[in-house]
């Protein structure tokens, strides 16, 4: 063996050296880690919550994705929200009270003092007239004006007091316009000085908190507003994290960065019985619907017998089982629990039936099968769904390749503006929406104008649309609900939609937390309280 | 030398235009339609084409190309779609945290590696110098997300000594600092094994060369032989690999910044070519190439002021 480099005068560097010296560092970050106040959790009255995503905008008008509403709603106010009892209602929040005074008329009337910040005064009904005629402006050109379609204007009576008047009576505004991102007030004195364009500073803010910083990708911080002069806001501040990954926010929750943080169904069940320390493990009812489409002007797909054999083959019982562990039942339709138009049963039974599918392949004229293509979410529970349909639909004679796509690829697949022609490429698919909670919104994408925008399916059918016009005009919630259920059936008996599931949200959540959620799933972190 | 820098930097432009006109390609050439993905599902079709000719996608592509370059070089490269900030400040918000992260990982890789490498080739075939080599591959072998998500099962989740999420706090250096070491850990593990293995190589090679005999048999001392002479001639290969190790760290850090919830330019990427933000994309497909061209750049000239040998030849 060489001696080559070794001599008496070592180099200073050895490895005896190497490791006292690492051993110190590490004992002394130890050391430091464990002194009093070195905490990795914040000890102070401070929420902290995940998110899924940064937000884009603070404009409410532009800004109506589920972290634009969660941090629109604590810093600025509706004239009404949503709570949930045994089903969704609304209660009062900027407003002291909400009148219908005819089927065309909604009058309000402001608390007084709602102060904006920074100057620019006590909230008035000119702001109220001010934000929801920027919505319906065309030249704000709003992606959101639909929901409030129906508005013609709103008459400022006086400083407090105005009156919604409407084209035609529309039910859906008090459980979509109104208490929606939409509908949040902001000043008009304070849009006026930027144009009436706001994007990355609220410029202006009323509700129990108001925004302290933006560390955009890092962390949304909101501090406790003193101007406000309702409910006390529960906390002195309340800081949101765009954290993408699940696994990195369930160990971001185990660790103690965070207090509450929604989770996929698989960590739920991974979770057993037993929560982390001092935390609980939450399930929620949301109004998240999946289904599966069957585009029904595809060529292999326009025979009934076929989609209806595609219907028929699927066990929904299994596909809730694979991608919710049990957590949650199937899908009788587009309509989850609580809301009007919510069936009781699915015409097609959920636990399947391959004969009967295959009997009627057959007769379509495939005894020997066919081959699909079904398209989904590179999404690992949406997947697993897509993997029991496809084994399903095997063992009918139905033979699936499955496309996992990412969502800048899935979200257009059946568009036609985007894809012209190709669109009518698409054969299944696996989809989910959420809703507000009105039917009428869960209802909407299902028309016959918004086949190649949202309709994938393709499907028009006469009846649908006036019922879906109808239906959103009458106020006796018992017609509605007659109406919405008979557009579900219409949707069932086309072959072209076969119900999965209504999704439930699982959260973790920290014991000193009592948190409220969102119609849509969302945390509604302005009415999170302390136990 | 003034004519060998001219020609590197000129070199370095046409690099930067040829990528990042590929790049451009590429990103066109991804399924989906942009626009429906940037304005979310409710927007109208007349606001869709009015996208579409704001940002130029209306256009030949290359003019769309050109365009985009003549822009940049008056260093406006855009604004995001929905909150139509400039993309240069969002991208150069996000372009520090990666580069600590960057420069961390490395720096620590090669404090550690340089001397591991250096002592397994004074003690070659010792013990220490074959655990030296098992522990060199095995770091090399495993994914740096392999070690972000392990380092945050261990150090957070079940020690509790370290946060798991986050940059730490603007101006607390102590926050920030153990915000860092994680993901630290996790993109510059691999790099000390690349390193030990590298350096041990190139001393090895360079302890056997005549003139460090000579050197040996004129009595100078084996201290200065190695630090003074040795090294400096074994780390060439190492600064040429730190120049490109630099862009591929770039990478690295997409998914150490999305397991540790980091602010930066990789998740930033990332997130903008799933949301189909052009503008965004493109802004950082430039800096980021840009910023790959003068780091081996710069290697490349520092390789050239300490190896006279390559001077001479210039």
């Amino acid at each position: 063996m060489s001696d080559q480099g070794k001599s008496k005068n070592s180099p200073v560097f050895t490895r005896r050296k190497f490791l006292k010296t690492s051993s110190a560092s590490a004992a002394a970050l130890m050391a430091f880690c464990a002194l009093p106040g070195v905490s990795w959790s914040v000890e102070n009255n401070i929420l902290k919550v995940r998110t899924p995503f940064d937000i884009a905008t603070f404009d409410p008008a532009f800004g109506s994705g589920p972290i634009e509403l969660m941090v629109g709603s604590c810093i600025f106010n509706n004239l009404i929200t949503l709570e949930k009892e045994k089903s969704w209602v609304w209660k009062l929040e900027a407003a002291e009270s909400m009148k219908q005074l005819d089927p065309k008329r909604i009058e309000f009337r402001l608390m007084r003092g709602i102060m904006f910040t920074n100057g620019y005064g006590e909230m008035t009904a000119e702001d109220v007239k001010y934000s929801f005629h920027r919505i319906i402006d065309p030249k704000m050109k709003n992606p959101y004006a639909g929901d409030w379609a129906m508005l013609d204007h709103v008459e400022v009576k006086s400083k407090y007091v105005g009156i919604i008047h409407l084209k035609q009576a529309f039910a859906p505004l008090w459980n979509i316009g109104l208490p929606g991102p939409t509908g949040l007030i902001y000043s008009k004195k304070a849009m006026e000085t930027v144009d009436g364009k706001m994007t990355v500073d609220p410029l202006a803010c009323s509700g129990p908190y108001e925004l302290k910083e933006w560390k955009p990708k890092q962390v949304i911080a909101l501090k406790k507003n003193k101007l406000w002069k309702g409910d006390k806001a529960q906390f002195d501040e309340i800081q949101l994290f765009p954290i993408a990954s699940d696994s990195t926010a369930q160990a971001a929750f185990e660790s103690g960065d965070i207090d509450f943080t929604v989770i996929s169904a698989s960590a739920y069940q991974s979770y057993g019985n037993k929560a982390p320390k001092n935390a609980r493990l939450l399930q929620y009812d949301s109004l998240f619907y999946s289904w599966l489409g069957i585009n029904m002007e595809n060529p292999m797909l326009t025979d009934i017998r076929v989609r209806k054999a595609i219907q028929m083959a699927v066990d929904v019982n299994a596909v809730v089982e694979a991608a919710y562990f049990g957590l949650t039942k199937p899908a009788t339709g587009a309509i989850p629990p609580g809301l009007i138009g919510h069936r009781g049963k699915s015409i097609i039974p959920p636990e399947g039936d391959i004969a009967g599918a295959k009997a009627l392949l057959a007769e379509a004229g495939y005894p020997n099968g066919i081959e699909l293509h079904l398209a989904c979410l590179n999404n690992p529970g949406v997947v697993a769904q897509a993997q029991v349909i496809q084994a399903f639909l095997g063992m009918a004679g139905i033979r699936i390749l499955i496309d996992q796509l990412d969502p800048g690829t899935f979200w257009v697949l059946g568009s036609d503006a985007s894809l012209g022609e190709k669109a009518n490429d698409v054969q299944l698919y696996l989809q989910r929406f959420s809703t507000f909670p009105d039917p009428s919104f869960a209802m909407q994408w299902f028309t016959s104008d918004q086949v190649g925008v949202w309709n994938w399916e393709r499907h028009r059918s006469a009846e649908f649309d006036k019922l879906n016009k109808q239906a959103s005009e009458e106020t006796d919630p018992a017609k509605r609900d007659k109406m919405y259920k008979r557009m579900q059936d219409i949707m069932e008996l086309s072959g072209c939609y076969q119900f999965l599931a209504y999704e439930p949200i699982f959260a973790l959540c920290r014991n000193t937390l009592d948190p409220q959620m969102r119609p849509d799933g969302y945390p509604a972190v302005r009415y999170f309280q302390k136990t | 030398m003034v004519s060998y820098l001219i020609k590197r930097i000129g070199l370095g432009a046409v690099i930067v235009v040829i990528a990042v006109s590929m790049l451009y390609g590429m990103i066109h050439m991804v399924p989906g339609d942009p626009l429906s993905v940037m304005l979310g599902p409710r927007a109208t079709p007349e606001m869709k084409q009015e996208l579409n000719i704001r940002l130029g996608l209306d256009k030949p592509f290359v003019v769309q190309l050109f365009r985009y370059f003549t822009s940049a070089m008056k260093g406006d490269l855009g604004s995001d779609v929905i909150s139509r900030r400039a993309v240069t400040t969002i991208v150069f918000e996000q372009l520090p945290y990666t580069f600590t992260l960057i420069l961390t990982g490395i720096g620590w890789a090669v404090l550690l590696g340089v001397p591991l490498g250096c002592y397994s080739a004074i003690n070659r075939n010792s013990v220490f110098d074959k655990i030296a080599g098992i522990f060199s591959v095995g770091t090399i072998a495993i994914p740096s997300f392999v070690v972000a998500v392990y380092s945050l099962l261990i150090f957070s989740v079940t020690l509790g000594w370290l946060p798991a999420i986050g940059a730490g706090d603007d101006g607390d250096f102590i926050s920030q600092f153990t915000h860092i070491l994680m993901p630290a850990l996790a993109i510059g593990l691999g790099w000390v094994g690349y390193l030990a293995r590298l350096v041990r190589a190139s001393m090895l090679e360079v302890l056997g060369e005549n003139h460090i005999r000579t050197m040996r048999a004129f009595g100078l001392s084996d201290r200065l032989v190695i630090f003074k002479y040795a090294l400096r001639l074994a780390i060439l290969p190492t600064i040429a690999l730190l120049g490109v190790g630099i862009g591929f760290l770039l990478s690295a850090s997409v998914f150490t910044e999305i397991v540790f919830a980091r602010p930066g330019i990789g998740k930033l990427i990332f997130e903008s070519v799933i949301q189909r933000n052009y503008p965004v994309v493109m802004g950082c497909v430039l800096i980021t190439t840009v910023i790959f061209v003068i780091s081996t750049t710069l290697s490349d000239i520092l390789t050239v002021i300490l190896d006279p040998r390559i001077r001479e030849n210039l």
